[in-house]
This record gives structure tokens, sequence and C-alpha cells, in this order.
């Protein structure tokens, strides 16, 4: 455990490869190269906001879920609680023909279900990759008790579409609230108290509680923000069919795990960053898009993110020379 | 592999020359990235002889084992069992050669019975590996009556006290007729008694012909069961003399190499306020009715041995632990008992004895790792502010003198006595008053250890309260000003440094 | 009380001694509460105790079974794998190709498994070799077998065109009328797993792998090579469960399977086996199975929606965790 001598100086290629996100906006940059000079439609400012538009949804619960995998929890009903959201948000709405009311019932709803989750993973023990799977089960068969069919829109708002379908100044709405989110993230991980805490009771919770904080209020505050977003995720979703659907976000919560983890963040907690979360969302989304802007069978868009997921993990378990994961 | 059981005392006439010895190690070497950690070490035990191996922390005793365990390989050197040479690729070839190692670490499944742990290499499966459950029983069971422990064989390994659970690893070697028996630190865990009981084993073991090494640092355990002792020092061998041959000055000298002195040192430490009162404290972790004070300005030193509850009151006074009854007042305030903000904000924490499980952020920077308690210091509105975060560190590493390159490096890799600083400087940082010490030198070797001592007489002198829970009784002597000794999770003994003997507060230790 | 029994008090304490040790051993309790289940729902609905119901409760749970017995066998060993629902829906692609041609079960079954085993052997390799996380591995092959399974089929179910007999009644008929197939089947494969886990070396292995993957290796354990073996026997039990499921339905469906992953761990978890490894047995896995379907087809009996199924599924498990820790956290 001697400190080493001062090693020779790495290369630039050594250096992009060894930092925590050189790596993942190489890829970046390689996948856009690749596929510019490949599809004529893949480098035009209407492709660009398509993508940015496709990433908002899983960006905005992503930032959430980093924050939790850095606590070292984890959300598997984020999914469920998105679908379950988007008929709230919907049947809220039609009750009260108010897009505030509808969106403070998606968020607080998201919340309420975080809560839960907190609750569950704080209080009671329950180790939360089980607890919020046992969650998914609640709310994949509560929403159908809820509603047995989408919920379409009654009101009269025609406001409410545009959430998700508008532009400012030429930037879709969503991929506006999604930055935000993220922007807050970053701030919030690098800069504040609050991420401080998350990265030390990740990284080890016995030293916190010594420390004088409470791991599992720290924690619960990560399982409310991440219900939070995924309500939030869900008045956009509501937005964007303009219908309550309960059986939308099927995989969502795979995909979310599969970007953060992407993103450098460790399934044991204590290490990971939005820019990363960000980087990998953008990676994902972008061989989305490109599988169809190449017009390859669409089916590759579940292929390719698991054979990225397991890649990344791989070089970055060789990065680390081989220990731990 | 292994024969009938039954068959009393054959290994004694089974070497048919005496004088071979059992184990020779002749130049063994092992290299590590940027050290040798262990430099051409030679050592020859015999049937029926306890061998004593001894040397401070980092002297290559645990290197050694390890190579005859077979964990690790050599980079040079031979080992030979029953005039063989051996090359062992894993730990289980090392027990087929017929050597066993007792770890400090109990390496038994805590799910499994005593008896499948015993025959856990091959449990004694016939063809196509079933496993013999009714053998494996049975022989178990012979094993525990030829060696005289009364231990149920059916029941769980979890279940077993430490010292029970090493008996069950002596019989592993035993049922696998080992010839040698490694004890790595065995009595470290260990009551009084228990170690009595260990002694009677060991004596057994020796009359069975079966050669031990006995790794230990406890002298007066060495002067009791050892025939020789080889002491190792930097990784090198130092000496090997019969035990009859030394007395404590000589081994002491052998392992340290120098005298130390003055490694206590005493300022003046004037008298303040009573800070710290405990009246009638208990609790589930097996503390019961504990009262006692401290005040500004001394070193209140508890003593126990393993398992006397040191920890545990460590850890209720700081809140980290509920409490059944009693009360704890931190400056004359009351604590709230599970809830250390509440502790932290009366002016009153814990350095742990765990320094990775409960002290350090492994990979994270050393000023993290620094600033962890004293965050709101650095904090408005919610932003911390870096800058300031970085400098309060570097005055700190200035301070105490902790080696590092970088600020940012990870605090993982410091060594241990710089990690002990710097998380010593984590609560000063915050700036409390009264600090709880839980072994605050254990793993960490001698040089370091002077500073730290160095720097608790300084907080001493500067009016803050120190607890220091120790089983080291030179550390205990030298620093505190007042004794409590604690045994079962009780006080049982009271003393004033000055008129403290060592038999005095063992005896009130061991009751 | 008499003087002579006092030691005997020490041990059982009586009725609270013997609810104490119901509760230390989870198969017990999990037997008292699927007696409890099926009590209550006999009380709730007479079609509910009758030979016919109970015999097709253990029908609609077999994969389930197999599925879940599966999953328990890597997380004994201290991993976990939830690729196994998208194992269920690749192997039927070859079983039902290769039947339509060849007109031959056997080799039907012989190609699913050929698959079965090669994605269990992708994932064992990658976690035991590679060393990299079985969650994160096994979530990347639930993402890439679905993927492919979609991408071959083109999102269209393969029907059987074979119509072999022997097949359909694999899925679809029961032994002397009363047994379904495929409780059989997997009662049959399921108990062989029991005894390997109880009485074989390798079974063995497993759980001082999962109970402390150190002390195996100081052992003289292979404790890469035993965790790959995991990984076979997980995809091995995933295929048996995706043969019964084709021949149920007739076809290679490439929706079949989705989510059987989570509820394969709901099953296992609650049946008493850890996360943490090395604890728990096959035998409570079957157990949580039952409860889980008896459960479900209770609550159709009591014509409840089929969707408080879920709900309850999720509040059981959570409860039957929350006890487990709570009681381990109080010790």
């Amino acid at each position: 455990m001697a400190v080493s001598d001062t090693p020779p100086r790495p290369t630039l290629a050594q250096r992009i490869m060894a930092s925590e996100h050189g790596f993942l906006a190489l890829v970046l940059a390689v996948l856009i190269v690749v596929l510019t000079l490949s599809a004529d439609r893949f480098l035009t400012p209407a492709n660009a906001v398509a993508i940015l538009h496709q990433s908002s949804l899983v960006l905005i619960v992503a930032v959430g879920m980093t924050f939790l995998l850095i606590t070292a929890e984890v959300d598997i009903s984020v999914g469920a609680s998105l679908a379950f959201g988007s008929c709230v948000v919907m049947a809220v709405m039609n009750e009260t023909n108010s897009i505030l009311l509808g969106t403070l019932a998606g968020v607080g709803f998201g919340a309420a279900v975080g809560g839960i989750n907190a609750v569950v993973t704080t209080v009671l023990r329950v180790n939360s990759l089980i607890g919020t799977i046992a969650m998914m089960m609640m709310l994949q068969g509560g929403v159908y008790l809820f509603t047995r069919e989408a919920v379409q829109n009654h009101h009269q708002l025609p406001l409410f579409p545009k959430i998700a379908t508008g532009y400012v100044l030429g930037i879709p709405v969503p991929a506006i609230i999604a930055a935000a989110v993220a922007a807050v993230g970053m701030v919030v991980l690098a800069r504040m108290r609050a991420g401080r805490l998350a990265l030390a009771v990740g990284a080890n919770p016995s030293a916190a509680r010594l420390s004088g904080y409470s791991p599992e209020r720290i924690k619960a505050v990560a399982f409310v923000v991440t219900g939070a977003l995924t309500g939030l995720a869900a008045v956009i979703l509501t937005s964007l069919l303009n219908a309550g659907q309960p059986t939308a976000g099927t995989g969502f919560e795979l995909t979310v795990i599969a970007a953060v983890l992407l993103g450098g963040t460790s399934l044991m907690g204590g290490r990971g960053t939005i820019l990363g979360t960000i980087l990998a969302v953008l990676i994902l989304k972008v061989i989305d898009n490109g599988i169809i802007q190449m017009r390859w069978n669409q089916d590759l868009q579940i292929i390719i993110p698991g054979i990225v997921l397991i890649l990344a993990l791989y070089m970055d378990q060789r990065r680390r020379g081989g220990a731990g994961g | 592999m292994v024969e009938d059981l039954a068959t009393p005392e054959a290994p004694q006439t089974g070497d048919t020359d005496a004088a071979r010895p059992t184990l020779r190690v002749q130049g063994l070497t092992k290299r590590f990235p940027g050290v040798l950690a262990l430099d051409d070490v030679s050592l020859e035990v015999r049937g029926g002889e306890v061998l004593a191996l001894l040397g401070e922390n980092g002297a290559g005793k645990s290197t050694l084992i390890k190579l005859l365990a077979g964990v690790y390989r050599p980079d040079g050197g031979t080992i030979e069992t029953g005039g063989v040479e051996r090359h062992f690729a894993s730990p289980a070839d090392g027990l087929a050669a017929g050597i066993k190692v007792v770890f400090q670490e109990i390496a038994l499944i805590e799910e499994f019975t005593v008896a499948e742990n015993i025959f856990l290499e091959d449990h004694l499966a016939g063809r196509f590996g079933r496993v013999a459950w009714d053998e494996i029983r049975r022989r178990a069971a012979e094993i525990f009556d030829r060696a005289g422990f009364d231990i149920d064989p059916e029941v769980k390994v979890k279940d077993l006290s430490i010292s029970q659970q090493q008996l069950v690893e002596i019989s592993r070697a035993l049922a696998h007729e080992a010839k040698i028996v490694i004890m790595d630190e065995p009595t470290s865990s260990l009551t009084p008694a228990e170690v009595r009981h260990l002694f009677g084993v060991i004596e057994r073991l020796k009359a069975m012909g079966i050669a031990i090494i006995y790794v230990s640092h406890k002298l007066e355990e060495i002067f009791e069961i050892a025939d020789t002792c080889v002491v190792l020092r930097d990784g090198k061998w130092v000496s090997t003399r019969p035990t009859a041959e030394h007395d404590h000055a000589s081994l002491i000298k052998d392992m340290v190499g120098r005298e130390i002195t003055d490694l206590f040192p005493r300022s003046d430490r004037p008298l303040g306020d009573t800070v710290v009162e405990v009246r009638g404290l208990s609790t589930a972790t097996g503390l019961s009715d504990i009262d006692f004070d401290v005040r500004a300005g001394e070193v209140v030193g508890f003593f126990g041995l393993m398992g006397a509850g040191r920890t545990e009151l460590a850890k209720a006074i700081v809140g980290y632990d509920p409490i059944l009854s009693g009360e704890i007042r931190i400056a004359g305030t009351q604590l709230t008992p599970h809830d250390t903000r509440r502790g932290k904000a009366l002016g009153i924490g814990l350095l742990s004895e765990d320094r990775k499980g409960e002290g350090l952020m492994l990979e994270a920077s050393v000023t993290r790792n620094m600033t962890l308690a004293a965050l709101d210091k650095f904090t408005a509105r919610g932003f911390v502010d870096a800058a300031a975060e970085r400098a309060q560190a570097q005055s700190f590493v200035d301070r105490f003198r902790i080696k590092l390159a970088r600020l940012d490096q990870p605090i993982g890799t410091l060594s241990g006595g710089n990690q002990q600083k710097a998380l010593l400087s984590r609560w000063l940082m915050f700036g409390l008053r009264t600090i709880v010490l839980d072994e605050p030198t254990r793993g960490i070797d001698v040089g370091a250890k002077a500073e730290i001592f160095a720097l608790i007489d300084e907080l001493a002198a500067d009016g803050f309260a120190v607890i220091l829970m120790t089983s080291e009784m030179p550390e205990l002597l030298g620093l505190s000003d007042r004794i409590f000794v604690l045994s079962g999770g009780r006080i049982t003994g009271s003393f004033d440094t000055e008129t403290a003997t060592q038999e005095a507060i063992l005896d009130a230790a061991i009751k | 009380m008499p003087r002579s029994s006092s030691t005997a008090t020490v041990r059982t304490g009586g009725a609270i001694g013997l609810l104490r040790q119901v509760a230390a051993h989870s198969e017990i309790a999990l037997v008292v509460s699927l007696v409890v289940v099926i009590a209550v729902f006999s009380l709730a609905s007479e079609y509910f105790l009758t030979v016919r119901n109970m015999t097709n409760v253990l029908g609609q749970a077999s994969i389930l079974l197999l599925i879940a017995a599966g999953v328990a066998v890597t997380l004994i060993c201290g991993e976990v794998d939830i690729s196994v629902g998208s194992i269920v829906a690749a192997v039927a692609i070859p079983l039902i190709a290769i039947m339509n041609v060849t007109e031959s079960m056997t080799l039907g079954i012989l190609g699913a498994l050929a698959l079965g085993l090669t994605i269990g052997a992708v994932n064992g390799y990658l976690v035991a070799y590679m060393r990299i996380n079985a969650l994160i591995v096994t979530l990347g092959t639930l993402f890439i077998v679905r993927g492919a399974v979609y991408l071959y089929t083109g999102k269209r179910a393969q029907a059987d065109t074979a119509y072999l007999e022997s097949f359909f009644a694999l899925g679809n008929e029961r032994l002397f009328g009363v047994l379904p197939y495929p409780a059989l089947v997997a009662g049959v494969i399921v108990a062989a797993l029991i005894w390997v886990m109880r009485h074989l070396r390798f079974g063995r292995r497993v759980y001082a792998v999962g109970g402390s993957a150190e002390v195996a290796s100081l052992a003289g354990f292979d404790v890469r090579r035993i965790k790959f073996y995991c990984f076979l026997i997980s995809a091995t039990m995933a295929t048996l469960g995706g043969i019964l499921l084709a021949s149920r339905l007739g076809a290679a469906v490439h929706t079949s399977g989705i989510g059987y992953e989570f509820q394969a761990v709901a099953a296992v978890v609650l049946g008493g086996v850890s996360l943490a490894g090395g604890i728990g047995s096959i035998f409570g896995v079957v157990l949580g199975v039952l409860i889980l379907a008896f459960v479900a087809n209770g609550l159709g009996m009591i014509n409840a929606p089929t969707e408080w199924q879920q709900v309850i599924t999720g509040l059981v498990i959570i409860a039957a965790v929350a006890l487990d820790s709570l009681k381990k956290g109080r010790r």
C-alpha cells in the first residue's frame, strides 16, 4: 500500500481511458462520427432534437436513480410507478381541469411511492432490491384495480399535450426539463452538502453514522427524490400520450438502471456522477436513434444496450485492476 | 486419506527417524510489489515440539504462515515435510502435506454443522460424490472423544463461541492426520479460562506427536508453553533459541531491535469541569450498571479483555447504540441514546477500532475523509466551500505530519498510522471536546504509535476529555490518569494510575 | 414446574419455545403459512379444496417452480440470475423449429437445452471468470436474449406445426387423468435438485461458496468453477420451464417469460433463501412458490380481481423479509 514513485507521464489515450468520463465521451463521439458518416439524416437539427426528446424521460429518472445507487440502494419500481403515475395524472386532470393539480398529483404520487419504498427499506429493513420488486408488483396489480384501461383525455386543456410536444427556442420542453433536473442533480452531487452525505453513506454507512449523520434519513431522501422525479416523468409521459397508460413503463426500470451503471455509478454505493449518467443516457439513445436511421431492425434497440452494459462493466473492471465490481 | 483414528497414539512411532524434523523451512523468501515481506528465513520444528513465532506487526509472521499454508507461493526457498520437498498450489495441498493453519479469522462455514465443517474438504464423499453423512457424524464424534473436546457435532458453527470454533479447526487437523498445526494469535479473543483450556489441548496435541507453531505477541503465554522461540523482524530471521534461554528483556530486544524510550509523554494536564457523567448504564449489547465520570483535561482508560464490553461502552456513550436503562450526560446535558447527531452536537465522538469498517471511506479522497464530520463548517446555504475545506485539511496534514502525496489521493492508499491521524483530524476539525478512542493504535507500527500517543497527551493537555478503550496494558498505564477495568459488561475495578499495578488490573479483568 | 424437567425447560420453554423454534426454522413457518392459506380459502370457497383445483394449482405453479429453484441455486452460491425470463422465451424457438423439421421431441428438447446451456455458460463465464457483477451481467443478457428473440421471430409466435402427441401431452395432459404432467416433471426434477443440494458434495460446496468464498477457497474448492456450474443449473431449469410453457402454448411465443425473473426472485426470497448467499433450501423455495400459487388461485376462486394477486404477493414478500430481518436485527 505504499505510495508509488512518480509514475511515467501517461499518454493522452491512457488518460482518456483512465478518466471517469473520458471513455464515455469518447464512445459517444465515435458513435456520432460513425453515424454521421453512414446515415445522412443523422446529423440534422431535427434528429438532434429527436434524440434529446427521447432521452428526457430516462434522464429525469436516472438522475434520481444515480443518487439512490450512490447511497447503495436501488428502486426497481420506477417503471410501474411511471405507468400508475400517468393514470393518476390524467384522472386528476379530468376531475379538476387543472394542469397544476394534475402535475402535483403526479409528482406527489411518485414521491409517496418513494416514501413507502423508503420506509420498507430503512424501517422494515427489507433489502431494497426485493422491497422495490414487491412494490413494482403491487403497483402493476394496483393500476389495473385503479383503471381497467387507458385513462383518456376528457378535460379541455389544449395546453397540456403541448408540455411534451412543445418547443422553447427550438428545444423540446421535456429536454429542457430534463436538462434542468440534471443540472440541479450535478450541482447537488458535486457541490452541496446533501450530495457529499449521499456519497458518504454509500461509501461507509457506519462511518457516516459515527460522524453524526443518519444513513436512514439520507437514504429515505434519495428514495423520495427518485420517486418524485419518476412522478415528474409520468406527467411528461401523460402529456406525450395525452392519456394515462397502465401498460406504459414496462422495462423502463431496467433501461434507467442500465444507464446509471453504464455511467460509472457503483452498485455498491459511494461512487457515481451525474455527468456519467448523462453521457450514458445519450449513448443509449444515440444507439437507439442510429438503429432507426440505419434502418436496422428495431429489435436491436434492446440487444445493443445489453452488450454495451456488459462491455462497460468489463472495461471498468479492467481499469480498476480486477478488484471488486 | 483418513485412516482409522481409533488406533491409539500411533503417530509417535510413525517416523522411523526420530531426529528428522517434521517441518523444515530453508531460505524462504516472498516479495510483494515494493516490499520484501520475507527474506531468507529458515526454521525447523519436530513432532511434539511447540515453536513460538514472534515478531512485531510487519515482521513477516503472517507471510510465513500463509506460505506454509499454501495461500501464497514463495519466491525462493523450500518447504519440506516428512523429509519431502513440497510445492503448494493451494491451501488444500498444504493440508494434504500435513500442515493445518488455524487462522485468527476462523475459516469455517458458519451455517454448516460442526461435523460437516470438520470434513469440509471432501465430505468423505463416496461414488458419484455422495456425502457420507453418517460417516461424517461418526468420525467427528470419534475425534472429539479422542481429543477430549466437549462439542456437539450436530450444532451449527455459528452457535459456537470463538474458542469452540478453534477446537473445531484443530479437529479438522486431526481428521486429516496433520503433523503440523499452526496457530495464529489463537488467544487474542479468548477468555482466561478458555486460554487455559487451549493450553491443555496443546499439551494433548504434543503428546500425539504433533508439531505446533504458535504465533503470538503475548510473552507470558510464550514462556508458559513454547519450547523454542523464533523471532522475526522486518521480514528477516533474527534468532532461534530455546525458551529457557530467554527472558522478557531478551525477547523484546530481539523483536524490537532497539529500546524504545519515552513512548508515553505526559504533559501537565490541568483538570477542568466534569464533562461526561454516566449513571446506571445498561444495554442490550451486554453492559450492565455502568457508572463513571470524566473531567476535562484527563485521560480515563478502560481496560478489558476481548468481550469485556469496551467497544459496546464506547458505542453507547456516543449515542451509536440504543440503551436499556441509565443516563448519559455530556457537559451537563442528557444525551439521546441511539442518535449520533445529538452526541455530536454535545461534543462527543468516537474513533472506532474498526478503521475500515466504521471509519474510512476507502475510495474517497483524504480531504473528504477528514472533513466528513465538520462538513457543516464549510457549508453555506447547502453549498460546500471546497477551497476552505482543502485549506483546513492541509493545516491538519501539516500539524499531524500526515504523510501523503496529494490531498485528493484515496485514503485507502495511506498507511495505517496516517489513516488514523486523518480520522482523528475528522473529529478535531469538527471541534468536539470529548473524544472516545477505541483501540487507537490497532494495526499501527511502533513509530506511528508513539506519534498517536503524543497526540493523545496533547489533547488532554489542551483540555479535552479523553476516554481510552484498550486491551494493551502499556498503553493503558502510559496514557491514562485514571483506570477502569471492564469484565463481562461491568466495571470490576477502578484505579489511579499511580497506584495501579498490572497484577491488580488483570485480576479485575478476569473477575 | 418440577425440578427434573428444568433442563428441558431451558431448551424448549413450553409453548413459547415451540413458537420460537417454529420461527427459527423458516421451513416450518412456511408450511404453517401454506396450511393457513389453504384453510382460509377452503372456508371462503367450496371449490377451492378439491382434487381438481389442487392439482390445477400444482400444474400452474410448475413452470415458476422450475425457474425459481434454478435462481435459488445462484442465490445460494452468492450470485443472482435475472436472465431466466428471457431464456424461457429463447429456448422455445429451437425447440419448436427443430420439432417442426424433424418431428422429434427429443431432438427439439436437446436443441432447447443446447441454447439454454450456452446462455448459462456465457452468464457463468462473465460472472465467475471475468468477475463482473452478476446482477449486471444477467441484466445485460436479459436484454440481449430478449432482443435476439424479437429479432429472430419478427415478434411473431412460432407455431408448433409438428403436432406431436407426446409434446402436447407434456404441457396439457394429466397422469391417470389426475396429476398434470408439468407438475410431475417439475416435481421430479426439483426433488432431484433438493437431493443434489443436500446430499451431493457439489451441493454442499455451493452452500460453502455462498457462505464464504474465502473459506471455500481455503478448503481447496475451485470457487469460480462452482459458480460457473450454478449458472448452468439456473439456465437449465429455466430451459425446462420454457419447454413446458411452449408445450402448454403450442408455440414459441416471443413475449413469454417477461417478468418471470422478478416472480422467481420473490418466491425464492419468500422461501427463505438469503440474498447474502449460503442460506436457504430448495425445499423452502417449493413452499414459497406454492404459497404464492395458492394465494393467486384462491383469489380467483373468491372472484377477486386477479390483479389483487400481485398486490398481495408484494405485501407477503415485504412482510416475510421484514419479519426475517427485524428478527435478525434484534439479536
